[in-house]
């Protein structure tokens, strides 16, 4: 204790213990002349005799010096200069150096930033980890997530003790006009609980009140039907539509040609339901309501202590209970619960998590190249570096310089890795805008103390093997080392490659990894999804029901619309569906179904995604008709109902009989159910995505059921984006006020539903292309400094008759042994490692025997490069040049 | 304990000294044989200091000059006489091998 006690005063002490050191040596000095000049000698003579025979009295006061603690604090400034200027002395593998590590370091520190923003941070509002999701079940009915119907949420939040709110929203396109200008957008209609439970206020007037809540009904076309409509805007909005008015609130807005005011802007940021929506509208769900209308969002917030599965429990328990009081509409339903955060970042965050470890990796590479470039160099200095042991520094010192060296180099790395990560963030949004939460990414503390750890890690790793190497030369073999250019010792040869290896190794895992993403994006790709999305243009179209209160009305602006459509030139076929693949727009919904005749009770009874489609709609899209016919304008309002179903459908209801002509019941609920007959089977569609399974579907003819939404698609045998002003001059002639939502290829839809699994691949097939290309770079300076070490051998060799061949393949032996090593330790890793890629692949199984040989035979093609110059060197050597020189 | 260690110690153990002193004392006794360099004598100086054997003071010096005079502590003394039966046992036995003769 009193050790410490003296340790720490001396830090404080260092000064004088300084000067009283000077002065003690000051002393004896003098005391050593004063001798001299007795002895005869003349005062100059004798001190300038004394200091010689003193030796370096420099050196002694360093040698007392640097036992005290606050030594190395003093230190620590002069050796930084010396470490500089060695850094200096070889600029190039220096420049190399910061380079890699910036590199290494800026690439994760975007990925964590990414990591940061969609997965570590809460969502930005408050106490958000207490919001979640309900979806409805029906185990029965194989449904493990559907909307939450209507009639059930005020039972819901009666009966529950265990939130502080539920609320339902739907979301669809309205139109809202100021002024000459009309614009399409997503409008969501929530229930009473909702910004209460967000608890995000406006920056601008209010929330809803009760009793505007209260007022909000719609009729089943949703206009409103209450008195003085009110609505919220998002700041966008608010800026771009009423550029900013501080005046806002009160003012009146049109939506759907009718008056609402505007009580509340929303900040940015507020993205519930999702990030596309910009307006909000209360909306009254008391009183009776369909309970088996599957569509509304559910969102609430648990109370405090209360647990996610608790609430589930509870929901569940008066789930049940309206089972038995509703039973036709509610028996076999029940509800799920999952967290907001779960919900809004869905399965980017394993993306994420999988892409930051791979850049880990690739960092870990950097380190090892780094640290393989300074152990390089301190080969090179090795007779320094002797020199100075034999002279008295302490190996220590020398330990702390190499690390110097280390900390400087991964500190400028750090810098320049923050610069490329800052610009790297810049640029991001623009290439990953479906990511969710990106707009969330900043650059916060905890990114700060990431860049700090990553590049103290970084320091520590490259300067790891060179210190511990340091502490290993022995003065006298070193100095001898200089002089008869002796080969490097085993020793040296095994750390060095060691860490070759292990980057090979790492390399391989990243390969095989991207290799496993690449075979599973082909499989994506490669999977039919039973609609040609090429030269398709998709414009989503939302009538109101003011205008077209009814069905001919309707039926009228798209006979028209399509007319006018199919008249562009370029356009082949025009239709319309209320929802088209992998489109988010437009009502996707389920209505039970079965065959005419099928008891209640049977499993015969299946929810079917149903599409209301006109005749155009299937060669638009390319759909395929495996049987019976297509809708066609046959199928009017007064004509038979019919329907089309597809192949799923038609599998789980008929297997094996022949469907056209059956009769298929669809509860329609409040609108009647009534059997259809089927005129023909459509082929499967995966609606949402490769990954998605078709579910069953049914088609229905828009002109028997026609809905105010409607997706228009346009093929054309070109570019289909090409056709967008067209088709915007013709939707401004039919009608002014219902320009279309935005217009969309449909190949840029489809895109967008791989969109992650393109980026995912791309970015690990980068990482692993640097990593091999780190890794083949050491595996040619090692061998290239082998040969340059045993060029005498291979000297003698040649001289002794060795023939060209000979050389290189001792070359290429060293290399490949290198290579093989890595490869097979990392192999090892990979296979044990791949699970975790489980959720990321389709189509390939985790440990793929493919991508294994691929690895493979890349790796071999890569090792021979990296030991073709070497071995051009080893060849080149001459002999006699050689032997006169030893 | 090193062969500087135990000179330093014994040259003490008859008067507090200060370095040059030090170095002076034990050339004279030894004849001249033995000459300490002072950057083996601090150095050694400070180990000592640091482990406790010796004691370092400030003081006047004969010509009235400042100077440091290292004195030995109780456990320098203990360390003395235990490193010096160490030593003469061992120079003891040097001796008894390099006479040894051929039987």
């Amino acid at each position: 204790m009193t050790g410490l006690w003296r340790r720490l005063l001396e830090v404080f002490r260092g000064r004088q213990l300084d000067r009283e050191a000077v002065e003690e040596l000051a002393h004896h000095v003098d005391l050593l002349v004063a001798r001299k000049v007795a002895a005869g000698l003349d005062e100059t003579e004798a001190r300038r005799q004394a200091l010689i025979e003193v030796g370096s009295i420099q050196s002694a006061r360093e040698q007392i010096a640097e036992r005290r603690t606050g030594f190395a604090l003093d230190q620590v400034g002069r050796e930084a200069v010396y470490a500089a200027r060695v850094l200096r002395r070889s600029p190039g593998i220096t420049l190399l150096s910061i380079i890699t590590m910036g590199a290494g370091i800026g690439a994760s520190v975007i990925l964590f930033a990414l990591v940061n923003a969609v997965v570590l941070r809460p969502l930005p509002y408050p106490d958000s980890d207490r919001l979640v999701r309900i979806f409805d079940t029906n185990a029965q009915a194989g449904i493990d997530r559907a909307g939450v119907a209507t009639g059930n949420l005020d039972d819901w939040r009666a009966r529950t003790t265990l939130f502080d709110g539920i609320a339902g929203y739907f979301a669809m396109g309205r139109t809202l006009t100021v002024g000459p200008n009309s614009e399409v957008l997503i409008t969501a209609q929530v229930t009473q609980d909702f910004f209460s439970l967000m608890r995000v206020t406006p920056i601008l007037g209010e929330a809803f009140s009760i009793d505007e809540v209260r007022r909000a009904q719609y009729s089943s076309a949703a206009a409103p039907t209450g008195a003085d409509p009110v609505v919220i805007v998002a700041r966008s909005v608010w800026q771009q539509q009423f550029g900013g008015d501080p005046g806002i609130i009160g003012r009146t807005v049109m939506l759907e040609r009718r008056p609402f005011r505007v009580v509340g802007v929303m900040p940015d940021g507020f993205a519930v339901p999702d990030r596309g929506v910009q307006l909000w509208i209360p909306w009254d769900v008391s009183g009776v309501r369909p309970r088996d209308q599957h569509y509304l969002g559910g969102i609430a917030r648990l109370k405090p202590g209360a647990s996610l599965t608790q609430a589930q429990d509870q929901l569940n328990g008066v789930a049940a209970t309206l089972g038995l009081e509703h039973g036709p509409t509610n028996r076999g339903w029940g509800v799920h619960l999952s967290p907001l955060a779960v919900e809004t970042v869905g399965d980017t965050g394993t993306v994420l998590w999988v892409l930051l470890a791979s850049v880990g990796l690739v960092l870990l590479v950097a380190c090892a190249n780094v640290a393989l470039l300074s152990l390089m160099r301190g080969l090179d200095r090795s007779e320094e570096t002797a020199v100075r042991l034999a002279l008295g520094a302490s190996a220590g010192r020398l330990v702390r310089e190499f690390f110097l060296e280390s900390v400087l180099l991964s500190g400028l790395g750090g810098l320049l890795g923050v610069a490329i990560a800052a610009a790297g963030l810049r640029i991001l949004p623009r290439l990953t805008s479906d990511l969710p939460r990106i707009d969330e990414v900043v650059f916060d503390y905890r990114a700060a103390a990431f860049v700090a750890a990553v590049t103290a890690l970084s320091a520590l790793l490259s300067g790891l093997p060179q210190a511990w190497r340091r502490t290993r030369v022995a003065p006298i073999a070193g100095l001898a080392g200089g002089s008869q250019r002796m080969t490097g010792g085993a020793g040296r040869h095994f750390l060095r490659d060691s860490i070759v290896v292990a980057q090979v190794a790492l390399a391989v895992v990243l390969l095989a990894a991207s290799g496993l993403l690449v075979r599973s994006f082909l499989h994506l790709r490669g999977t039919d999804p039973g609609f040609d999305p090429r030269g398709v243009l998709v414009a989503p179209i939302f009538l109101d029901s003011q205008a077209y209160s009814s069905g001919d009305r309707t039926r009228a602006y798209y006979r028209m619309l399509f007319e006018r459509l199919s008249a562009i030139p370029g356009v082949s076929a025009v239709g319309g569906a209320t929802t088209v693949p992998t489109s988010p727009l437009g009502p996707d919904f389920e209505r039970p179904v079965w065959p005419e005749g099928a008891a209640p009770d049977s499993a015969q009874r299946l929810p079917a995604s149903v599409r209301m489609v006109t005749p155009g709609y299937f060669p638009a899209l390319g759909l395929r008709v495996v049987d019976g016919r297509a809708i066609d304008d046959r199928d009017l309002p007064a004509s038979p109902r019919v329907v089309m179903v597809n192949e799923t459908l038609a599998r789980r209801l008929w297997p094996g009989q022949r469907v056209v002509g059956q009769q298929l019941v669809v509860d329609y609920s409040t609108a009647g159910t009534y059997p259809y007959e089927v005129i023909g089977i459509v082929g499967d569609v995966r609606f949402r995505g490769p990954r998605s399974a078709p579910p069953p579907e049914i088609y229905l003819p828009h002109a028997q059921r026609s809905y105010l939404i409607l997706n228009v698609v346009l093929r054309t045998t070109g570019d289909p984006r090409a056709l967008i002003p067209a088709v915007r001059g013709v939707l401004k002639d039919v009608d002014p006020q219902k320009p279309a939502h935005g217009m969309y290829a449909l190949e840029d839809l489809v895109g967008a539903t791989y969109a992650r699994d393109r980026q995912a691949m791309v970015t690990l097939l980068v990482f692993a292309g640097t990593a091999i290309f780190l890794a083949v770079l050491s595996v040619y300076g090692v061998l290239s400094q082998r040969v340059r070490e045993r060029s005498r051998e291979i000297g003698i060799r040649m001289a002794m008759g060795a023939g060209t061949p000979k050389v290189i393949a001792w070359v290429v032996r060293a290399g490949l042994r290198l290579v093989v090593a890595g490869m097979l330790i990392g192999l090892l890793a990979a296979w044990m490692l791949s699970g975790t890629l489980e959720g990321l692949l389709f189509g390939v199984a985790p440990r793929d025997a493919l991508t294994a040989v691929v690895v493979v035979a890349v790796l071999a093609v890569v090792g021979v490069l990296a030991t073709l110059v070497p071995s051009w060197r080893a060849t080149r050597i001459d002999p006699v040049v050689i032997l006169r020189r030893g | 304990m090193d062969k500087i260690d135990l000179l330093i110690l014994r040259t003490l153990a008859l008067a507090p000294l200060h370095g040059y002193g030090i170095g002076q004392r034990i050339e004279q006794t030894s004849g001249g044989v033995l000459r300490i360099t002072l950057g083996a004598l601090y150095p050694a100086l400070n180990r000592l200091e640091r482990t406790g054997l010796v004691k370092g003071s400030w003081a006047l010096s004969d010509s009235n000059r400042r100077a440091r005079y290292y004195a030995l502590t109780p456990t320098g003394r203990r360390r003395l006489s235990s490193g010096q039966k160490a030593w003469e046992r061992s120079v003891a036995a040097m001796i008894r091998v390099l006479r040894a003769e051929a039987k």
